[in-house]
């Protein structure tokens, strides 16, 4: 489970939104900067969609939370307006073990994938990106 | 049927205890100490797991006047489980990481001795996100720890220091401990926490004298590991027991899944000295995208009985075949014994996650009882009796409709109807209390790669209060384990995340995540009496006896789950999410905390009036 009903840590792994509807695409902005682009809030270009597919797999809401709003790890909400690329780049891969940040240095995903990350936080963090699930320019939002 | 009132009298145990192992037993205090209703010198109280105190001094009648005796800090500010032991004199006290034990004198409430143990930062993230111990076991004159970061510690009891040490898993790789130990007459048992991290789960027994493994059984793999004989190891097939057959795991995975295959095994275990067997269950398999993982996936999901001497496998029942929910099977087996047709069947009880009530045959694994409940349960119909499979709802079948696809309103949600908070036992009215999650959830897999150390979970999950009820996140619950039917049903504002105790003074005590400490009726489930702490309760109610008065105590100190969820209630963002629900709430009554609380009832009637 999760956090606590998780079978790991058991209650300490399961976190989850505490919500309804986590995923349902909002009616979005359309922005293009140097890092992202995402138009209608949701559907974004294809390095900030494998950002957020790492973000997903690593389960890195179970501890920043399922909006990066931050649970027991801060809020990337505003971390991410300090952090600079080459700081995030080193923290993701460190870690701050004595914070409870992993490394997530063994992950090939994160190695692959990390700018694509950086870009999907910053657009989070720029209030571009709508929290939940994303999608492809061109594909549809619904399921 | 109907439960017969009688279950196991605690000097039955020491008798059976010696009858079986006089070598064994002859060394061993416990099962004297237990039965002894002044100690609390189990983390159940006994080893039938019914946290059940014949003590009676505090009463259906009195428990209003109950006042606070005396508190004492842990020092930590993080989820605390389980609860403190008391064995005479003397209580022992743990924290979460860094799992410090403390020994208090009961004469003044002074420390005897501090156990503080240095471990691997770095065993933090992967508990990820909190950093629960659910407490401590007693034998042999010695006291023991299982940390977070796999260390199992014996403590001489009287002085503290170390008599010996093993490693019980690697961090490295997420496994972690969050289990309490068992001592079960000569054996301490132990298990493995990292279901979200590919860890493939295991029962460990190591000898209480030396620190010795003397017997490893895994969940998943080759019969040889499971410590299963293929054609004595028997389970609940086509209506009767059957040998499970050569391979009974490897046949349910798709290649060497069974490696990464869960299973873990951090819930509360028990004992039957009779029988010689201890009962568990193992958790969920790796990966929570069904689709990646075809299969029974045998044997997560499962209760186990095992002999505890060779840890040979005597039956097993696989509750959630293929599991698409995460409903781990770890939850307590309480030992009780139930009337069918006027004949007394030594039975086990079981809360799972999935929402049913099981009633087996303790002796034989034979299923006798599966019941919802929770009535909001929905992702089965029922379990087929012949079968013992649950007959799952294509609609809420997250598996059936694949990766990607989000499955609404599936009930309950991934912490199950129960999680690890445990229920009690109560031999007068033949009765379990069960402290219950009535809590519902959106479920949507996808794939997952696995990289060691690194979560394995793929699937991203919502929860909210179960629609169409009563508003609340939780239900306590008295429950007839003999028919499957909930006798009445308590609402609570959130989940019921703390231990339930029963005494013979017919009162049930249970806390609540708003921080209140209850008494009720075991009759009817009136309230007697509430406490408002300081910070919510997810630790286990216990009492105990020291010069000749009472005392009932219990953490104060919310997370693990429940901070988790109370962390997310309190943003403010709701941008593309709908209503926060029930758990928005609870920043409204309690924040972190970690504290001792014990309670007793006023010396006189002076005291009487001021407490009232």
């Amino acid at each position: 489970m999760p956090v606590a009903a998780c079978g790991a840590a058991a209650v300490a792994v399961c976190t989850f939104a505490w919500s309804q509807e986590a995923s349902a695409p909002v009616a979005g902005k359309s922005a293009t900067t140097d890092l992202y682009t995402v138009r209608e809030g949701s559907k974004v270009d294809a390095h900030t969609l494998a950002g957020w597919k790492t973000w997903r797999a690593l389960a890195c809401d179970r501890c920043h939370g399922p909006q990066q709003e931050g649970l027991v790890g801060p809020s990337l909400v505003n971390s991410l307006k300090m952090l600079t690329k080459e700081q995030f780049h080193v923290t993701v891969i460190n870690g701050r073990l004595d914070k409870g940040m992993p490394s997530f240095g063994t992950s090939t995903m994160m190695q692959a994938n990390w700018e694509g990350l950086y870009a999907y936080l910053k657009g989070r963090s720029d209030g571009n990106i709508a929290p939940g699930h994303l999608y492809p320019l061109d594909g549809a939002t619904d399921k | 049927m109907t439960y017969a009132a009688k279950t196991f009298s605690r000097g039955a145990l020491v008798v059976a205890a010696l009858a079986i192992s006089a070598a064994a037993a002859a060394d061993t205090d416990l099962e004297q100490l237990m039965a002894n209703s002044s100690n609390w010198a189990s983390q159940a109280g006994d080893y039938a797991n019914q946290r059940h105190s014949k003590l009676a001094q505090i009463n259906a009648g009195n428990a209003g006047n109950l006042q606070v005796a005396w508190t004492m800090s842990t020092g930590v500010l993080r989820g605390h489980e389980g609860s403190p032991l008391v064995i005479g004199d003397t209580m022992y006290m743990h924290t979460p990481f860094p799992n410090n034990v403390y020994a208090i004198n009961l004469k003044d409430q002074t420390f005897k001795w501090k156990y503080e143990p240095k471990q691997d930062a770095a065993v933090i993230p992967v508990m990820c996100c909190d950093t629960v111990n659910r407490g401590l076991a007693y034998g042999d004159g010695k006291i023991f720890l299982q940390q977070a970061d796999t260390t199992l510690v014996a403590l001489d009891a009287q002085t503290g220091k170390v008599v010996w040490t093993a490693k019980n898993g690697d961090a490295k790789i997420g496994e972690t401990n969050t289990n309490a130990p068992h001592v079960f007459k000569d054996k301490l048992i132990t298990g493995i926490s990292g279901g979200e991290f590919g860890v493939r789960g295991r029962l460990i027994a190591y000898d209480v004298h030396t620190g010795k493994k003397v017997w490893t059984a895994w969940s998943t793999g080759p019969d040889e590991d499971l410590l299963f004989d293929p054609a004595k190891t028997m389970t609940w097939t086509n209506g009767k027991m059957a040998p499970v057959g050569k391979d009974s795991s490897l046949k349910t995975w798709q290649g060497t899944q069974w490696k990464l295959g869960g299973g873990t095994t951090w819930g509360w275990y028990s004992y039957d000295p009779k029988l010689n067997l201890v009962y568990y269950g193992s958790g969920n398999p790796g990966t929570w995208n069904p689709a990646q993982r075809p299969g029974d996936n045998k044997w997560s999901m499962t209760i186990f009985a095992r002999d505890l001497d060779t840890g040979k496998a005597k039956w097993v029942f696989q509750m959630t075949p293929h599991d698409e929910w995460d409903f781990d099977g770890v939850n307590e087996m309480v030992l009780v014994d139930v009337e069918e047709g006027g004949k007394k069947v030594p039975a086990l009880v079981h809360f799972d996650r999935n929402g049913f009530g099981y009633t087996l045959n303790r002796v034989t694994g034979e299923l006798l009882v599966a019941k919802k409940f929770d009535p909001a349960v929905n992702w089965a119909s029922t379990v087929d009796m012949k079968t013992g499979r649950p007959q799952v709802d294509k609609k809420f079948s997250p598996g059936t409709t694949g990766p990607d696809v989000d499955v609404k309103n599936i009930c309950p949600a991934a912490l199950g109807s129960k999680d690890e908070q445990p229920s009690s036992y109560d031999p007068a009215t033949n009765l379990l209390f069960v402290p219950t999650n009535h809590v519902c959830m959106t479920y949507e897999p996808f794939q997952v790669e696995y990289s060691a150390g690194q979560p394995y979970v793929g699937a991203t999950l919502t929860m909210f209060p179960a629609p169409n009820s009563h508003g609340g996140m939780g239900n306590f619950i008295a429950w007839d384990a003999a028919t499957g039917t909930i006798k009445w049903s308590l609402p609570e504002r959130f989940s019921v995340w703390s231990g339930v105790l029963t005494t013979d003074g017919n009162v049930a005590f249970y806390g609540t995540l708003e921080g209140y400490l209850k008494a009720v009726s075991t009759k009817d489930g009136k309230e007697l009496w509430k406490f408002k702490m300081p910070s919510g309760i997810i630790g286990n109610v216990f009492t105990y006896e020291y010069q000749g008065r009472q005392y009932l105590g219990v953490y104060s100190g919310i997370g693990g789950w429940a901070g988790i969820g109370m962390a997310a209630g309190l943003t403010g963002t709701t941008e593309g999410l709908g209503a926060v629900g029930g758990y928005k709430d609870l920043a409204r009554f309690t924040t972190l905390g970690g504290t001792l609380f014990v309670f007793d009832l006023p010396q006189d009637a002076g005291a009487k009036v001021a407490a009232n």
